[in-house]
């Protein structure tokens, strides 16, 4: 028999690998069109949070509608990201230069500029402090089971992240967009000829990583009652780190490395101070790039 | 004899370079048309203007009639042109079916909202026409397998397949012989035979001239980006230009 404290960290570790996995799609899919990193993706899953905290003021509407406003506000993001800071680079649709070096690093830059004016126009707004959130809308109630206690947060987590898990999965392998997303990322020249719009697949992409992203946001800022314009930072690098080790481009490398590192990050706690366990992190990112540059699933997995 | 594809005085010019100089040329309906050169002739630059991957620096292109001179690559595809690559673009992380269905999906040209609720009837039309290009290029044994694991021959195979998928009516191959041995090359000569006495108009760009002399009805080469030559094979065959820009002045 497990040792509850043990028990208790793995439940919390599980959350966490699921909100890691929720913005990892993200980065992942967008990693996959286009071979670049979105560096505005944590700040995507802040207005989510954002978005979802004022819907909440303002009308206080039920959970559901809720987490739905988030990942609406999410979608939206990811669609003006996509236009503001990926499409105007994109002048040549050759596939040399779609994929190439200069588009990574011109994007690379854009996207941090357009995180750290989302940012600080967030915190224009709304100061850099805390949001306090109507405590009817944390989930953290309490419930016991056995030995440990794990909050209802925990398993609102888990079934919306499945869900959305579950619908990633029939999108990209059942539905015509899946499939434009995939050629895309396999070859864009080759679907671009195909007759697949290219330009409109990729948008579509940030749409759906972002909206993913932002439904993090407002999940964990109910989670902690904590919402803040930085508060997307710290899981932007965990999911960034969750990609690398998953592959780069594949999305169930990226889940099932996500999860690791949430329940690493969580059991660490109990052998080291919790303030120290982002530590992990960093270090499965380093290890992953000394030993398993292609991944921890190896390279030919497939993509998306 | 109608054309189906007619090039006006086209040009490229990359800085001074006159990579594709003043072509005029035309392919029609039902025809099995070579383009061939030696290396460097502008060969690729010509296709890559005609499908829209380069905008031309003057002239135009028309495909059935209508103008397609700086459309993007996939609208001229929704068209009925669809070609294929000298280096092969299949999609090698997605089955072989899939591959195809790309093509199928393509071609049947999807909104965004009805992308995602597309709805059984064009699901079943996507699935059955990809099953029958299967057949066709005799893939349907690896159907479900990776299109990375293909051997070489039968991704080429692929991708006619996926071409074919998009109901084109016109068909461009880009060196479709480049790697192929004899009898790899023999069977292939059938099979395009084969798809142009079904109706099909089919271009062919190839570097090689055994197969184009061998199927092709009617030839242009291309020697330093300008037309030398535009008649049938056996005429082409004697014309001095022709060997002088292939085997040299010299040698030839």
């Amino acid at each position: 028999m497990l040792d509850p404290y043990i028990l208790q960290q793995l439940a919390i570790g599980l959350s966490l690998g699921m909100i890691y996995a929720l913005m990892a799609i993200g980065f992942t899919l967008i990693f996959g069109v286009l071979n670049v990193v979105n560096f505005a993706h944590g700040e995507v899953y802040t207005i989510g949070a954002f978005a979802g905290l004022m819907a909440i003021s303002a009308f206080g509407p039920p959970l559901l509608v809720v987490l739905f406003i988030a990942l609406a506000a999410g979608a939206l993001a990811g669609f003006g990201l996509e236009r503001l800071a990926f499409r105007p680079f994109r002048r040549f649709s050759d596939e040399a230069s779609l994929k190439s070096r200069a588009m990574r690093e011109a994007t690379l830059m854009s996207s941090l500029a357009m995180s750290i004016i989302a940012r600080e126009a967030m915190e224009m707004i709304f100061g850099s402090q805390f949001q306090t959130v109507d405590l009817a809308y944390l989930i953290n109630k309490p419930i016991h089971i056995g030995p440990i206690t794990i909050v209802n947060g925990d398993l609102i987590i888990l079934g919306v992240t499945l869900v959305m898990l579950g619908g990633l999965q029939w999108l990209l392998k059942k539905s015509p967009i899946g499939l434009s997303i995939r050629a895309v990322s396999n070859n864009a020249l080759g679907a671009k000829y195909c007759g697949i719009n290219t330009d409109r697949t990729i948008i579509i992409t940030f749409v759906i990583g972002s909206a993913m992203g932002a439904l993090a946001g407002i999940l964990v800022g109910l989670y902690y009652g904590a919402i803040f314009p930085s508060m997307g930072f710290t899981p932007g690098i965990k999911a960034f780190v969750a990609m690398v080790m998953g592959g780069l481009s594949s999305v169930p490398g990226a889940v099932i490395s996500a999860i690791i590192l949430g329940l690493s990050e969580s059991l660490s706690t109990s052998f080291m101070p919790s303030v120290w366990s982002d530590m992990v992190a960093y270090a499965f990112l380093l290890l992953t790039l000394i030993f398993f540059p292609q991944g921890l699933f190896g390279a030919r997995r497939e993509r998306v | 004899m109608t054309p189906i594809l007619e090039l006006d005085h086209l040009t490229r010019a990359f800085g001074g370079l006159k990579a594709v100089d003043d072509v005029t040329t035309q392919v029609n309906q039902g025809e099995l048309f070579g383009l061939i050169g030696p290396n460097g002739a502008g060969k690729t630059t010509l296709f890559n203007l005609i499908s829209g991957f380069t905008p031309p620096s003057s002239g135009e292109v028309r495909f059935k009639g209508e103008v397609i001179t700086g459309l993007s690559a996939h609208k001229i595809a929704h068209k009925g042109m669809s070609r294929t690559f000298q280096n092969l673009r299949v999609f090698p992380n997605m089955t072989v079916f899939d591959n195809i269905s790309v093509g199928a999906l393509g071609m049947i040209g999807v909104g965004p909202m009805s992308s995602l609720f597309g709805g059984k009837a064009r699901a079943k039309e996507i699935s059955e026409r990809s099953y029958e290009m299967l057949e066709r290029v005799g893939l349907a044994d690896h159907a479900d397998d990776l299109a990375a694991n293909l051997s070489y021959g039968k991704r080429k195979y692929l991708e006619i397949a996926r071409a074919l998928a998009m109901k084109p009516e016109l068909l461009i191959l880009d060196e479709p012989a480049a790697g192929m041995n004899d009898s790899e090359t023999t069977e292939l000569a059938q099979f395009i035979t084969g798809l142009n006495k079904e109706g099909l108009t089919i271009m062919l760009v190839e570097h090689d001239m055994g197969l184009v002399m061998g199927i092709c009805e009617r030839l242009v080469v291309l020697a330093s980006g300008r037309k030398i030559a535009d008649d049938v094979p056996a005429v082409v065959r004697q014309d001095p230009g022709v060997l002088e820009a292939y085997l040299g002045g010299d040698e030839g």
